[in-house]
C-alpha cells in the first residue's frame, strides 16, 4: 500500500496546478459575481500564446511567462471593458447579472472557434523543451519535473495574487468593492475600474497556467474545455473568492483523481468528483475556506 | 374590431396556419426542422416554469429529457411497453428526480444554484455512461440504445413520414404554453413571482415560497421528460451524449434568456430566431470555415445580451401593442 | 451617445439577419447553384473534439474527387462531373440526422457518405434507408451499423469484432515466431462507443485464448492527467497492454508512459488516435515499438501507394492514414459504381454497389485485393494491418509487420521490448 504515497503526490502536484487554473476563476467569481464560463478558453489563449512564444523564441517555457503575463493580463482586461462592462450598466441593480453568464458563454463559442478557424484542429507540442518528460527518482517513486514547476508557480501565483490583494491600495479596493460594491463606489472607488484590473488579474492566472501545462500538455483549440468544469467544481470547494481555498481546493480534486483509481477505474473517480462537488454544496455552499459573503 | 377580437382572431389564425403548414409545404427537410424548433420552443417553455418564474438558473434541465428518453426507450425494447405509457412513467420519474435535487439546491443563491445544477446534470450522464445495467434494465453505457424501426403506428409513437410527428409535437406546444398562461393567471403564478423577485417579503406574507417552487420544478422536470420521449421516438436513437448533454442544457436556458424568461412568449420567440440561426449558419458555412457558424451564434448571444439584457421579448411585445393600437378601436375608458 | 447608436445599427443588422435567416427556410432552396453533376453530400465532425479526423477525412475525399473529375468524370453519364457537399455533424447525432434529412431532401444528392462517429453513423444511416438513398460508410467501424437489415448501407472499413479478432491472431502469431510467451495481458480503452466495443471483444478472445486479464481499464477520453491509469498499469505489470485511444489521450497515455517507464512486452494500439498524423509527431521516441493495429499504411506493396501519398503530402503537410485512405477509396468505389449504374436514380446506384467488384484501379491502393460486399453491405475482404512504430534510420515511422505477407522488406519486428 506504500505506494500510495506516490499517487499522493502525484496528485498534489497536478492538483495545485488544477488550483492554478481555477485562481482566476475565483477571482473574478468574488469581484464581479459573475461566473465566467469563458474561463477554459482563456487557458487555452494561454496555452496558446505560451506556445508560440515558445516555439518562436526558443525560450525556456518558463521565461515565456514575461511575454504571456502582460498579454494576458491585457487581453483580460480589455475583453472586461469592451464586452462585459456594457452589461453591468445595463443591469445596474442586479446583484448577480445573470446575462453575463451567457455573455460569458458567447465568448466561449467564439474564442474556441477563432482559434480552432485560425489554427486549425491538430494537436500541437513543444517537442524539444528542457522540462518535458523529465522525471525525479527518489527511493522507487516517479515525481514528475514539469509538475513540480507547475506546484511552483501555483504556490507563488497565489502568494502573489495574495500580497497584492492585502498589501496594495488597488488591491484594497477590489476587495472593497467584492465585500459591497456600492458602499465602495461610495468612496470613491471606481467600481468598473476595479471590475477591469480583478478579470485581467484572473486571466493573467489563467496563463501563467497555461504555461505550467505546456511543457507537458497537448494544445489544441477545445482543451479549455477539460478543464472547465474542474474549475466550477473546484471553486466551489474551495470556496468562491478564497485563493487558498482554490489551490487546496484543487489539491483536493488532485488527490481524489490520483489515487481513487488504485481502488476503481477512472471513470468511476469521475463521478466521485462530482458526488463530493454536491456533498460540498449541500453541506457548506460557502466552500470549505470560504467566507460567508452576503449573496 | 376591438382589441380582445383583435387578439383572439390573430390566435386562431396562427392555429389554422401551424396545422394546415404540413399539407401546404411537403418537404420534409422543412417539417423536421419546424419539428425541432417547436420541440426546443416546448423546452425552454418548461424550462421558463422554473427558470424564469421562479427566478433561478437551473442549468442542468437535460437530466430531466434524458431520464424521460431512457425510461420510455428502456421499458419499450425491454417490456415493450408504448412509448405514450413510458411518458408518463418517465415523467413520474423525472419529477421525482427534480424535487429530490430542488430540495437542497433552492436554498442556494443565484450562482451556486446553476452550478449544482450543472454538477447534477453532468453527474447523472457520467452515472450512465457508466453503467450498463441498472437492476435488470439495460442501459448499455455509452453505446447507447437504438430503436428498431418496427411496428410503426400511433400505439407505439413511431411513425415514418414527418406529419404525425409535427402534429404531436405542435400538441404538446400549444398544452405547454396554454399551462403556462394558466399558471401564471394563478395564486401559484403569482406566489412564484414574488418569491423570485423579493422571497423576503414574499415569506413575510406568508408565501411557502419553497413549496411553490418545488412544484413549479416538479412540472417542469415533468414536461421536460415528456420531449426526452417524444425525441428518443423522433430519431430511434439515444446515447447518454446526446440526451444528457451540458450543451443542451445550456441551449435550452440560453433560448429562454434570450426570447426573455418569465414571459409566455419569450422562449417561444427565443426558440424562433436562435434555432434558425445556428441551423442557417451551421448549413450555409459548417462546411467552408470549420466552426464559424459558432462564432456567429456566439456573436449574437453576445450583442443580444448587450442590448436587449431582458430578452427580446420586450421591444418585440411592444411592437406588437403599438401595432394593435393602431388596428383596432382603443378600448373605451372603463377602468 | 453616439457609441450606442452605432452600436444599435450593428444590433439592428444582427436582428435582420436572423430574420432573413428564418425566412429563407421558407424559400426551401438549395444552398448552390445546380450544374448538371453526380451530387453526393459527405456528413463528418468538421467542428467540435473529433475536427481533426475530419479534415482529413475531407481532404482525402476532395483528393480522389479532383481526379475522377479531372480524368472525365462519370464517363456512362455523358461526363458528368461529381460535387461534393459538405456538412458539419459536430459529433453529434441529432445533427447528423437533420443534415441527411436536408441533404436528401432539399439538395437532392444522389449518393450520402459518413459519418466517422459511429454515434453519428447509426441513426443517419436509417435516414438514408429510409429514403432509399445509398449510403456508403468509408471508416465507422461498430458491428451494428451493418447489422441493422438496411439495404442502401454500404461500409469500406473491417468491422470492429474483425479488428479485436485479427489483434488476438496477430498476438499468437508473435509468439510462435519469437518463441516467448504472454500470459497476462491488460485492457485500457476510452469510455465511448468504440472503446468498449473492442473491450468486449477482447473479452471474449483472451478468455478462448487462455489469457490472464489482469486490468480492465476505461478511462474518461477527457481525462487531464494519466499519471494515476500508468501507475495501475505499471503496477499490474501485464506481459502485454491492449488500447484503444483517441488522439489527446493516446499522445498524452504514451508520453506518460515514458515518463514512468511502463514497458511491458508488447503494447498494440487500435488506429484511431494512434493512428493519427500529429501523434507520432507528438510523441517521438516515445513511441517506439509500439504495435498498431490499421486499415492500411504508406509502405503497403501495392501499386501507386507511394505516389498516391507523396501528392497528399505534399498539399496538406502529413502522411494519409488508414481512415483517410478508407475515404480515398470510397470515393473511387462509388465512381465505379456510378459508371456501372448508368443512371442517377438511387435504386441503381444501390444495386451496382452491391455487385461491386473492385479489383483495380486507384482504389487499390488498400492493402487488400478486392472489394466486395456481402448481403449486410460490409466489404467482405476488408483486412487490416500491422505495423510497427521504429526507426530505422530515417527518423520514427510506421512499418508493416502483419500478415507475413504485408511486412515491409528487410524488417524484423522487435519483440519483447528491450527492457532499459
Amino acid at each position: 500500500m506504500w505506494f500510495i504515497a506516490e499517487d499522493l503526490i502525484n496528485g498534489i502536484l497536478m492538483g495545485a496546478i488544477y488550483g492554478l487554473t481555477a485562481l482566476g476563476l475565483t477571482v473574478i467569481f468574488g469581484v464581479l459575481k459573475v461566473i465566467n464560463f469563458a474561463h477554459g478558453s482563456l487557458l487555452m489563449v494561454g496555452m496558446f500564446v505560451a506556445y508560440w512564444a515558445v516555439t518562436l523564441s526558443g525560450l525556456h517555457p518558463y521565461l515565456a511567462l514575461i511575454l504571456v503575463i502582460p498579454i494576458m493580463f491585457f487581453f483580460g482586461y480589455y475583453l472586461q471593458d469592451i464586452v462585459i462592462k456594457p452589461i453591468f450598466k445595463a443591469e445596474k441593480d442586479v446583484r448577480e447579472p445573470i446575462t453575463v453568464i451567457i455573455v460569458t458563454t458567447g465568448l466561449w463559442y467564439i474564442l474556441d472557434n477563432l482559434t480552432l478557424l485560425i489554427f486549425g484542429p491538430q494537436y500541437r507540442n513543444i517537442q524539444d523543451n528542457p522540462l518535458r518528460g523529465k522525471m525525479l527518482e527518489i527511493g522507487g517513486m516517479f515525481i514528475s519535473v514539469p509538475k513540480l514547476w507547475g506546484f511552483s508557480a501555483a504556490i507563488l501565483t497565489a502568494l502573489a495574487i495574495y500580497w497584492f490583494l492585502q498589501r496594495t491600495r488597488m488591491g484594497r479596493a477590489i476587495r472593497a468593492t467584492s465585500l459591497d460594491r456600492d458602499a465602495a463606489s461610495l468612496m470613491g472607488i471606481k467600481q468598473y475600474k476595479v471590475y477591469n484590473i480583478a478579470f485581467g488579474i484572473g486571466t493573467a492566472a489563467a496563463g501563467i497556467a497555461g504555461v505550467t501545462l505546456v511543457p507537458f500538455y497537448n494544445v489544441f483549440p477545445s482543451v479549455g474545455v477539460l478543464f472547465d468544469i474542474k474549475g466550477f467544481i473546484i471553486v466551489v470547494l474551495g470556496g468562491l473568492g478564497s485563493i487558498s481555498g482554490a489551490i487546496l481546493g484543487g489539491m483536493i480534486i488532485g488527490v481524489i483523481e490520483s489515487v481513487g483509481p488504485q481502488f476503481m477505474t477512472a471513470t468511476w473517480t469521475e463521478g466521485i468528483v462530482y458526488a463530493l462537488f454536491l456533498l460540498v454544496l449541500f453541506v457548506k455552499p460557502s466552500g470549505l475556506f470560504g467566507v460567508r459573503y452576503d449573496w | 374590431m376591438t382589441r380582445e377580437n383583435f387578439q383572439k382572431l390573430s390566435a386562431a389564425l396562427l392555429l389554422i396556419v401551424s396545422f394546415g403548414l404540413p399539407l401546404v409545404l411537403r418537404s420534409p427537410t422543412y417539417l423536421h426542422i419546424l419539428i425541432l424548433l417547436y420541440l426546443y420552443a416546448y423546452l425552454t417553455t418548461s424550462w421558463n416554469l422554473v427558470g424564469g418564474f421562479a427566478g433561478v438558473l437551473p442549468l442542468g434541465h437535460a437530466a430531466f429529457f434524458g431520464i424521460g428518453a431512457y425510461t420510455s426507450t428502456v421499458l419499450f425494447l425491454q417490456y415493450g411497453i408504448s412509448p405514450w405509457i413510458g411518458m408518463v412513467l418517465g415523467g413520474i420519474m423525472a419529477s421525482i428526480v427534480g424535487v429530490i435535487i430542488g430540495l437542497p439546491t433552492f436554498k442556494m443563491r443565484g450562482a451556486y444554484f446553476a452550478l449544482a445544477t450543472i454538477a447534477f446534470g453532468e453527474g447523472m450522464r457520467v452515472m450512465v455512461e457508466n453503467i450498463d445495467y441498472l437492476g435488470p434494465f439495460n442501459l448499455n453505457g455509452p453505446r447507447g440504445l437504438q430503436i428498431p424501426p418496427l411496428n410503426v403506428g400511433l400505439a407505439n409513437l413511431m411513425f415514418v413520414n414527418k406529419e404525425p410527428y409535427y402534429y404531436i409535437i405542435l400538441i404538446m406546444l400549444i398544452a405547454v404554453l396554454m399551462l403556462t398562461y394558466t399558471i401564471s393567471c394563478s395564486k401559484l403564478g403569482y406566489y412564484l413571482n414574488a418569491g423570485g423577485e423579493e422571497p423576503e417579503a414574499a415569506k413575510a406574507l406568508g408565501v411557502n415560497v419553497a413549496r411553490c417552487k418545488l412544484i413549479a420544478m416538479a412540472m417542469s422536470s415533468f414536461l421536460t421528460a415528456l420531449a426526452g420521449v417524444f425525441y428518443a421516438q423522433l430519431t430511434l436513437f439515444i446515447h447518454p451524449k446526446s440526451v444528457i448533454s451540458l450543451d443542451l442544457s445550456f441551449e435550452i436556458a440560453f433560448i429562454a434568456l434570450i426570447g426573455g424568461r418569465g414571459s409566455i412568449a419569450g422562449p417561444v420567440l427565443g426558440a424562433l430566431l436562435l434555432r434558425p440561426v445556428s441551423d442557417f449558419s451551421r448549413i450555409y458555412f459548417g462546411h467552408i470555415l470549420p466552426g464559424l457558424h459558432l462564432i456567429i451564434f456566439g456573436t449574437v448571444l453576445i450583442l443580444v445580451m448587450i442590448f436587449q439584457p431582458r430578452g427580446l421579448q420586450e421591444p418585440l411585445t411592444k411592437a406588437y401593442h403599438r401595432l394593435l393600437d393602431r388596428l383596432t378601436e382603443k378600448p373605451t375608458e372603463k377602468e | 451617445m453616439k457609441e450606442r447608436s452605432i452600436g444599435r445599427k450593428v444590433y439592428v443588422c444582427v436582428l435582420a439577419f436572423a430574420f432573413v435567416c428564418s425566412m429563407a427556410f421558407l424559400a426551401d432552396r438549395p444552398a448552390l447553384a445546380q450544374p448538371k453533376a453526380v451530387k453526393v453530400g459527405n456528413i463528418l465532425p468538421l467542428s467540435g473534439p473529433s475536427a481533426s479526423v475530419g479534415q482529413q477525412n475531407r481532404y482525402a475525399q476532395d483528393m480522389a474527387i479532383e481526379e475522377i473529375n479531372a480524368a472525365g468524370g462519370i464517363k456512362s453519364l455523358g461526363g458528368a462531373k461529381i460535387t461534393m457537399l459538405y456538412s458539419d455533424s459536430e459529433s453529434k447525432p441529432e445533427k447528423g440526422v437533420a443534415e441527411a434529412e436536408r441533404l436528401i431532401n432539399t439538395e437532392k444528392v444522389h449518393v450520402l457518405t459518413g459519418c466517422w462517429n459511429s454515434a453519428v453513423t447509426y441513426p443517419t444511416t436509417a435516414v438514408a434507408e429510409r429514403y432509399g438513398t445509398p449510403f456508403i460508410v468509408p471508416v465507422s467501424v461498430a458491428d451494428k451499423i451493418t447489422e441493422q437489415g438496411f439495404k442502401t448501407v454500404f461500409r469500406i472499413a473491417a468491422k470492429d469484432s474483425w479488428w479485436t479478432r485479427d489483434q488476438f491472431v496477430f498476438l499468437s502469431d508473435l509468439q510462435k515466431e519469437f518463441n516467448a510467451k504472454v500470459s497476462t495481458l491488460a485492457f485500457v480503452y476510452e469510455n465511448g462507443d468504440w472503446g468498449k466495443g473492442f473491450a468486449g471483444g477482447w473479452k471474449k478472445l483472451a478468455e478462448k485464448g487462455g489469457y490472464k486479464v489482469l486490468l480492465d481499464e476505461p478511462y474518461p477520453s477527457t481525462a487531464t492527467d494519466m499519471s494515476p491509469l500508468v501507475q495501475k498499469i505499471k503496477r499490474a505489470n501485464p506481459d502485454v497492454l491492449l488500447l484503444v485511444s483517441n488522439a489527446a489521450d493516446a499522445i498524452l497515455l504514451t508520453n506518460t508512459m515514458a515518463e514512468y517507464k511502463v514497458k511491458p512486452k508488447a503494447i498494440i494500439a487500435s488506429g484511431g488516435g494512434h493512428a493519427d498524423p500529429s501523434f507520432l509527431k507528438a510523441v517521438g521516441k516515445n513511441g517506439q515499438y509500439l504495435f498498431d493495429i490499421v486499415e492500411w499504411e504508406t509502405d503497403v506493396n501495392k501499386p501507386g501507394v507511394k505516389e498516391i501519398n507523396q501528392k497528399f503530402k505534399s498539399k496538406y503537410d502529413y502522411n494519409l492514414a488508414g481512415e483517410s485512405v478508407d475515404a480515398y477509396i470510397a470515393m473511387y468505389v462509388m465512381a465505379d459504381a456510378l459508371e456501372r449504374a448508368k443512371s442517377l436514380d438511387p435504386k441503381a446506384i444501390r444495386d451496382a454497389l452491391a455487385k461491386t467488384k473492385l479489383t483495380k484501379g486507384p482504389a487499390m491502393i488498400a492493402s487488400y485485393d478486392a472489394i466486395e460486399f456481402d448481403e449486410t453491405g460490409q466489404n467482405k475482404y476488408a483486412a487490416l494491418v500491422m505495423v510497427q512504430i521504429n526507426d530505422i534510420g530515417k527518423g520514427m515511422e510506421r512499418i508493416s509487420v502483419w500478415p507475413k505477407g504485408a511486412r515491409r522488406a528487410g524488417y524484423k519486428p522487435l519483440f519483447p521490448v528491450p527492457v532499459r
